[in-house]
């Protein structure tokens, strides 16, 4: 249909590089043939629209009511309030489910979402940056270093298993994790991948704590060093459990490529 | 040209005619001079995109095959993945999709204002400081300057060139609104003004609370995500409905759906897409409640989707037919069909159940590219598709290049956001299943990025054809018809009138 109108196609072409225009109803036939400004009509709302409104509502409240763990500061758990459970237990509300776990199981909860990052889920660490938790003498030792390590971090050279770790700082976790989690935790990495250490509790976590509580920075090497190899945590003398025994048979066959 | 007088006179039709000039002739003047005045402007804004759309294009090329092929170009530092990836990124949303959005926005603010653009050396000076900014900004990534923020990777002296080119386009944007004729506000403008507003804020309060007076800890994570989920909902979300609710309804020749529906979708929008933006952070070391709150109010956007969504919906609702027709019209709506499964998908990966499998996995790349390419991007190419031929004055050349550049959009980011979705659950569970390594939760998802690879190659094509094809348009290649370049021939002369 463009073809048939050559004469206006003509008068196009020859003034116009689109810089100038003199003739302006000519250069601008889309213009022309556009169709007005978009106004806007006046429906009024339905009904089931509203019904959805009313359902988001409900649901985006409810599921803020269910998982904002009472709005503390301080609670990282969408389900339970701030942490302040022990006094209740190890477990806040909701824990129902986590008590039936036991120690090892839950602690191996905590290692993959908090720990396995560096240490690696298999407990190899990275070569040159994060420490092997298998094997490592810091963990198969007494207590009392593993608690100072987790509860206030570590920075500097460490060397573990002959080799010289360096690079990596090792964040406090004090404010993170509860003292149940901690001992859960402990736990487990003391249990798994051929470690033979015996469980730790909830009360030497809470003990050691308290201890430590003026401590302002992380731990060094030497301030390790200086803490007896088999030290036990204050308070708690767990007796030592049989190593690899009931708690946890599933994890045991974790794979480690390298072992 | 005075823009405050717009020379209100017969244009030749009505002379020919020898009838008097009706209201319809004076508003065909008006909008030729409205157009004139935003040319050069607009043009430059939509040429600098499409370079960066280039330039972004094949950074993304290199970022997706070095992660299945990571020996690719490995042996210059400024060709690692980390560089790279947020170079491209960087580029997408500050050089390519910013950039078109402002484009458009300068044009629809003219036209819906009904007011000729006021100082266009400001918006060319705003461009060109921009593209400085965006030039340095990836430069210094690539240098290794990089913040190490996701989407805000730009080392701060690029920022500050942003902002100075920002604030050029931003008072340029108050004068147009401040001039406007005629008392109704249009849909549109609302969007465009909230978009403009909002951009200073959600960037600006970020740039303070990461680089002047750093937030500590982990927090820095929490405005930084607020940050980029609001980038993408407020700022580029705002211009794309606020673009898609011009488009429709203009190519159509209908009034919007519902003015009420339209109010209540804007305002719910602006009042819950802000508080998004922390969903992205499930299970993280914060107070439960930031992360809840932010999952409550993405519940709620449903509310504006739902709204926006059926807005549209019945707007096009007897209409559908003409997307085998005009090119702005099919993009425009793939882009607004996107947005609501963009939206609706992103209600669902926040909750905590499902975030705890998908989070911090290519599902949430999959996201972003719902997001910004299949919605945003999307719309954007529908309204060049309009404006551009206005602005040059000639009809796009080849409609084979358009439905090349259309369908080759459409698979590559339907295929992209497919494979990276996929990929994402099956690393997802991987990685939460503590018996397996690292290592191999990221080796199994090797074939789907492999994928991801090919739909990027898809969207490569489609972005050098319509590169090529608005290069022609910009050369004055472009056909002289009276009638707009159509998709499919014409077969009904009802089709005829409609367009």
């Amino acid at each position: 249909m463009n073809e048939s109108s050559s004469a206006p196609e003509r008068r196009v072409r020859q003034g116009m590089d689109y810089g100038e225009t003199a003739d302006v109803h000519q250069v601008h036939a889309a213009i022309q043939r556009e169709k007005r400004e978009p106004r806007v009509g006046l429906e009024p709302l339905s009904l089931w629209l509203i019904a959805i409104y009313g359902l988001a509502v409900f649901f985006g409240g409810a599921y803020l009511g269910r998982y904002s763990g009472s709005f503390g500061a301080d609670g990282l758990d969408p389900l339970g309030g701030a942490p302040r459970p022990q006094k209740h237990g190890p477990n806040g509300p909701g824990g129902a489910e986590t008590q039936q776990l036991s120690q090892a199981d839950r602690g191996k909860k905590i290692f993959s979402a908090n720990c396995a990052t560096c240490h690696q889920a298999n407990g190899l660490g990275v070569a040159g940056q994060y420490p092997p938790l298998s094997g490592s003498e810091y963990v198969n030792g007494g207590t009392r270093r593993l608690g100072m390590i987790v509860l206030k971090g570590l920075q500097g050279p460490l060397t573990v298993k002959g080799v010289q770790f360096g690079t990596a700082v090792m964040q406090p976790w004090d404010k993170t994790l509860t003292d149940a989690k901690i001992a859960d935790v402990l736990t487990y990495i003391r249990q798994d991948w051929g470690n033979t250490g015996g469980p730790v509790t909830p009360e030497g976590i809470a003990a050691l704590r308290k201890e430590l509580a003026s401590h302002p920075d992380s731990f060094t090497e030497p301030d390790l060093k200086a803490v007896p190899a088999d030290a036990e945590l204050p308070g708690g003398a767990p007796a030592a459990a049989p190593p690899g025994g009931p708690p946890n048979p599933a994890a045991s066959p974790a794979p480690s490529p390298k072992a | 040209m005075n823009p405050a007088e717009i020379p209100l006179k017969a244009p030749s039709t009505a002379a020919e005619a020898g009838s008097e000039v009706s209201i319809h002739d004076v508003e065909q003047v008006e909008r030729a001079l409205i157009d004139a005045s935003t040319r050069l402007p607009v043009l430059f804004f939509y040429t600098s995109a499409i370079v960066w759309l280039l330039i972004g294009t094949l950074l993304a090329g290199f970022t997706s095959f070095k992660l299945h092929a990571p020996d690719l170009l490995a042996d210059y530092s400024f060709l690692t993945w980390g560089r790279i990836r947020p170079a491209h990124m960087n580029v997408m949303v500050f050089g390519w999709a910013s950039m078109a959005g402002i484009g458009t926005s300068i044009w629809l603010m003219a036209r819906l204002c009904r007011t000729t653009l006021r100082h266009p050396l400001l918006l060319i000076g705003g461009a060109a400081f921009w593209n400085l900014g965006v030039m340095l900004g990836v430069g210094g990534i690539l240098a290794g300057g990089s913040t190490g923020y996701e989407w805000l990777e730009f080392p701060p002296y690029a920022t500050i060139v942003l902002f100075v080119a920002y604030t050029l386009v931003m008072s340029w944007a108050i004068l147009m609104f401040r001039f406007r004729r005629g008392d109704h506000i249009y849909i549109t403008q609302w969007y465009l003004l909230g978009a403009f507003l909002w951009f200073p804020w959600v960037y600006g309060a970020t740039q303070i609370m990461l680089f002047v007076v750093p937030v500590q800890g982990v927090m820095q994570e929490a405005v930084t995500w607020w940050c980029a989920n609001n980038l993408l909902f407020l700022w580029f979300g705002a211009i794309g409905l606020g673009t898609a609710y011009y488009m429709i309804p203009k190519v159509i020749g209908r009034p919007v759906y519902s003015y009420h529906l339209a109010a209540i979708g804007f305002w719910t929008y602006a009042l819950f897409a802000s508080w998004t933006g922390m969903q992205r952070l499930v299970d993280g070391p914060f107070p439960a409640w930031m992360i809840t709150a932010s999952i409550a109010a993405t519940i709620l956007t449903i509310i504006p989707v739902a709204t926006v969504g059926l807005n549209h919906h019945m707007t096009m609702r007897g209409y559908f037919g003409l997307l085998r027709y005009s090119p702005t019209l099919r993009f425009t709506v793939f882009g607004a069909i996107s947005y609501t499964v963009f939206s609706l998908l992103g209600v669902f990966l926040s909750l905590r159940s499902v975030a705890g499998y998908i989070h911090f996995t290519e599902a949430s790349i999959a996201y972003s590219h719902l997001g910004l390419y299949a919605f945003f991007t999307m719309i954007m190419f529908g309204s060049m598709y309009y404006i551009v031929p206005r602005l040059v004055g000639r009809e796009w050349r080849y409609a084979s290049l358009i439905k090349l550049h259309f369908w080759s959009s459409a698979y590559g980011v339907g295929l992209m956001v497919l494979m990276l979705f996929v990929a994402g659950l099956s690393q997802g569970s991987a990685m939460n299943d503590p018996t397996i390594a690292f290592n191999e939760s990221t080796e199994s998802i090797l074939p789907y990025l492999r994928g991801r690879s090919v739909s990027g190659m898809l969207l490569t094509v489609a972005h050098f054809v319509f590169a090529f094809h608005f290069g022609l348009m910009l050369l004055g290649l472009g056909r002289t018809a009276d009638v707009p370049t159509f998709l499919n021939p014409q077969e009904e002369e009802a089709v005829k009138t409609h367009l």
